[in-house]
């Protein structure tokens, strides 16, 4: 009988988001099929319904001609279901050959483990493999590479038909992946069906032969990849209009000198970024979700240690070693993550607002609580947050109004803003207080601080930058001003092999 | 927020009163004799100490297992130095500075190695406990200073020890430092979230060595406080009270979780202790249960812990 997975309706909702709207497609046995689309798209959440982590709201998953229901991940191994995730599911401690048997160890007529033919059997599949591990080396050992072999191994195993991968090539090497690609198409060859989820073009074109294109949530399209192209791609991909927000926005229109420059900076996780912003400007920087743009942000605020290259602030050498001193000479980051890094969860508003200025509002030794509440009381009132008085928890306000009690704390009349670091300042946020942050950020520009605005959302990045920085595994791949900036050169940017500078440089 | 914490104040209140009089009806009076008030009262002084030690570095998210060690040897190195011969004065800073030592010892494991505190101070704990009887060689050593006797045994009016007043004024000093100052709201704030709050421009690890170092010299000084009471340093020293110490702190509301409670709250949560324990005796409760309701107090004060850190989740 031939193999086939089929999505049939498949819906799935998360409080405020339609996650996935009606997906239906079908994947053959021996044949390699990619799910494409940006960060947000839905391709996530159909691997976690597929790998019983999540179940869907409607629709079946069909397996070779049989309904499944899965109420759990063990539901989905039983029927043949391996989905390869990112972050690996081994245990470190033990030997590559238990984990390919995990759950399944050979015994002997004691009851005991068969070490022998644990050995036997697990050397077997290496070979077949074409690998050369020990199969008693601790998988804690191996490469990230290695142990994700081991998995696949471990897939293969236990029979899987189905075997989904999430971008499995984001932290390997080039010579890793051929050998990845090696046993992808031994795979195929066996009949299996694969499920392919990577952002790198090449890659799709290299070993894909379907291609289904994810937006917002819905299959836009399907392709065969012998008869699609790059740029068809990412129209699919991308095919919305930006709305008028955006062309609704009072900008600022006259940028200073030179606020900062970067000169070939190097970090574990940044390639030799350079980039200029001048007071007054939007920097927008545009990439998948870990191209590197928190990274760069993080050096300069003194977080994660430079290797390498210069920065400038209004012309004078900087290097940071630690956010203290960032702060003192007028960077603010609001980071990506609000709940973990920008907040206090449990502290009030008004605790929350005066951590910058701790010392600038102290007499003698002690704080003066009337200069701290009246420093709270303005930003609710310049941000319009919503909350009954400044008392209140944090943890106890919406999205937006944490995000603007950040805001508050990076603008209030002590401090001396020069630049202001927005990393992805509206997720999560619902789209009117959206619109009003956006608002914010241009007017902070209008008050000659130079805005640094991370975000992965193309037409948001693209309506509120001046001009663009788009990056891609820990390099800048180019720079394009708003003008000239559409969506599929961004996208195309931020996923393509070949870097394209496309003007856009700092005059 | 105030809200809770006033009528978290005011329950623990209520117990105190509860335990005081269920005592004095148990004991016939006997427990508010003013002799039995000055005993639970010189008991503060220790606990007190360590209270303010522990329940800082809780508020700021670490824990530390190590203070009655600490306490118990510096005791003993100062009791060495004074029967060799050397000043009263000296050896008390040396005693001071070896206890600091020991915290930022402490400090460097947790910030450096980045170890988790409670099994680095516990490491500490075993290796400074183990070096009292090392000093004395397995004795006890008596101490003649008389300012060491004074500070430890001395009293005011005759009635009030000396080192009460220490305690209690030091519980003071903590209390408004830790409410009213950029350090005291960045112990707070580092408690509640080291991340945000060292990109908000603070430095939590500067904190930390603060609080460790802080805490090593607060056991030493309680070790000191006691011995020059008992007049002499043994190899028991202080360690007993080091849980007492840490209960108090969590009774008197100071979360294991770190961001919250205050000194007001650890006063009271050490006269909970002082007073149920010192009733304990005066009822004549035997020795082995008292053991065992301690245990208890302890469980409980957990428990309610955990039941309002979960509470706070919720909202």
């Amino acid at each position: 009988m031939e193999r086939y997975l089929e999505f049939k309706g498949i819906k799935k909702a998360f409080p405020g988001v339609q996650a996935l709207k009606e997906i239906s497609f079908r994947a053959e046995g021996g044949r390699v099929l990619a799910l494409l689309g940006e960060n947000g798209a839905g391709k996530s959440t159909l691997l976690k319904i597929l790998a019983g982590d999540l179940s869907a709201d409607e629709g079946d998953i069909i397996i070779s001609g049989k309904k499944q229901n899965f109420t759990s991940p063990f539901d989905a191994i039983k029927a043949g279901v391996s989905v390869i995730y990112q972050e690996r599911q081994m245990i470190p401690a033990m030997s590559v050959m238990e984990n390919i048997f995990a759950g399944a160890l050979p015994k002997n007529k004691f009851g005991f483990i068969d070490k022998p033919r644990l050995k036997r059997e697990a050397q077997e599949i290496i070979s077949k493999f074409g690998l050369s591990i020990d199969p008693t080396t601790p998988v804690g050992r191996l490469s990230v590479a290695y142990q994700q072999m081991v998995e696949i191994m471990k897939a293969y195993r236990r029979g899987s038909d189905i075997i989904a991968f999430d971008e499995p090539t984001a932290s390997l090497a080039e010579a890793e992946i051929s050998i990845l690609f090696k046993i992808i198409d031994e795979l195929k060859r066996e009949g299996k069906i694969i499920i392919y989820v990577s952002h790198r073009m090449a890659e799709i074109f290299q070993i894909t032969d379907d291609i289904v294109v994810f937006k917002d949530g819905a299959l836009v399209k399907t392709f065969v990849t012998a008869q699609t192209n790059e740029q068809e791609l990412i129209r699919a991909m991308v095919g919305r209009e930006i709305g008028d927000t955006y062309a609704n926005l009072s900008r600022n229109t006259v940028y200073g000198d030179t606020l900062l420059e970067v000169k070939n900076l190097v970090t574990k996780k940044v390639k030799d970024v350079s980039f200029t912003l001048r007071k007054g400007e939007i920097l927008g920087f545009a990439g998948l979700v870990g191209a590197g743009r928190t990274e760069v942000v993080r050096a300069l605020f003194g977080v994660d240690k430079i290797i390498s290259g210069e920065i400038f602030l209004e012309g004078k050498p900087i290097a940071f070693k630690s956010p203290t001193e960032a702060v003192a000479a007028g960077l603010a980051l609001c980071p990506e993550d609000r709940k973990e890094q920008g907040l206090v969860l449990y502290r009030s508003i008004r605790d929350n607002v005066s951590i910058p200025v701790l010392s600038k509002i102290c007499r003698f030794f002690f704080l003066d609580r009337r200069a701290e509440a009246e420093l709270a009381d303005n930003a609710v009132e310049k941000y319009s947050i919503k909350t009954p008085d400044t008392d209140k928890i944090v943890a106890e306000l919406s999205g937006g109004n944490q995000q603007k009690v950040i805001l508050g704390r990076w603008t209030s009349e002590k401090m001396t803003t020069r630049i202001l670091i927005l990393d992805e300042p509206t997720k999560g946020i619902d789209v009117g207080t959206k619109a009003e942050i956006y608002q914010r950020v241009c007017d902070f520009a209008k008050q000659g601080i130079g805005v640094i605005f991370i975000s992965s959302e193309l037409p948001e990045v693209i309506g509120v930058s001046d001009r663009i920085y788009v990056m891609r595994e820990g390099r800048i791949t180019g720079c394009v001003d708003r003008a000239d900036a559409t969506e599929e050169k961004i996208l195309s940017l931020a996923m393509s092999d070949t870097a394209v500078t496309d003007g856009g440089e700092a005059k | 927020m105030r809200k809770i914490i006033r009528t978290k104040m005011f329950a623990l209140f209520l117990l105190l009163a509860a335990i005081v009089i269920i005592y004095t009806v148990l004991s016939d009076g006997a427990f508010v004799s003013p002799k039995n008030i000055r005993n639970i009262l010189q008991s503060t002084t220790v606990v007190s100490l360590l209270t303010i030690g522990a329940g800082t570095l809780m508020i700021a998210g670490h824990i530390d297992l190590s203070l009655g060690g600490i306490g118990t040897m510096c005791a003993m190195l100062a009791a060495y130095l004074l029967r060799v011969g050397v000043p009263w004065y000296i050896a008390l800073i040396a005693a001071l500075a070896m206890g600091g030592i020991c915290g930022a010892f402490n400090a460097i494991l947790v910030n450096e190695l980045r170890l988790q505190s409670f099994i680095a101070t516990l490491a500490t704990a075993a290796i400074t406990q183990g070096f009292a009887p090392i000093i004395s060689q397995g004795k006890q050593i008596d101490i003649y200073d008389p300012v060491f006797k004074f500070l430890g045994g001395g009293r005011f009016l005759n009635y009030v020890p000396y080192s009460l007043i220490i305690s209690l004024l030091a519980l003071l000093v903590y209390g408004i430092v830790l409410k009213n100052t950029k350090f005291g709201r960045g112990v707070y704030l580092i408690g509640g979230n080291p991340d945000a709050a060292r990109l908000g421009g603070l430095r939590p690890k500067r904190i930390s060595y603060a609080l460790f170092i802080n805490a090593g010299c607060l056991s030493a000084l309680a070790g000191i406080l006691l011995a020059g009471r008992l007049q002499t340093a043994n190899t028991v020293g202080i360690t007993n009270s080091q849980f007492a110490g840490i209960t108090a702190a969590i009774l008197g509301g100071i979360s294991f979780g770190g961001g919250t409670g205050g000194m007001g709250g650890a006063l009271i949560g050490i006269l909970i202790l002082n007073c149920f324990n010192n009733g304990m005796t005066v009822i004549n409760v035997s020795p082995y249960w008292q053991t065992i309701a301690s245990g208890a107090l302890l469980l409980i004060a957990l428990t309610v812990d955990f039941l309002s850190a979960r509470r706070r989740l919720k909202t």
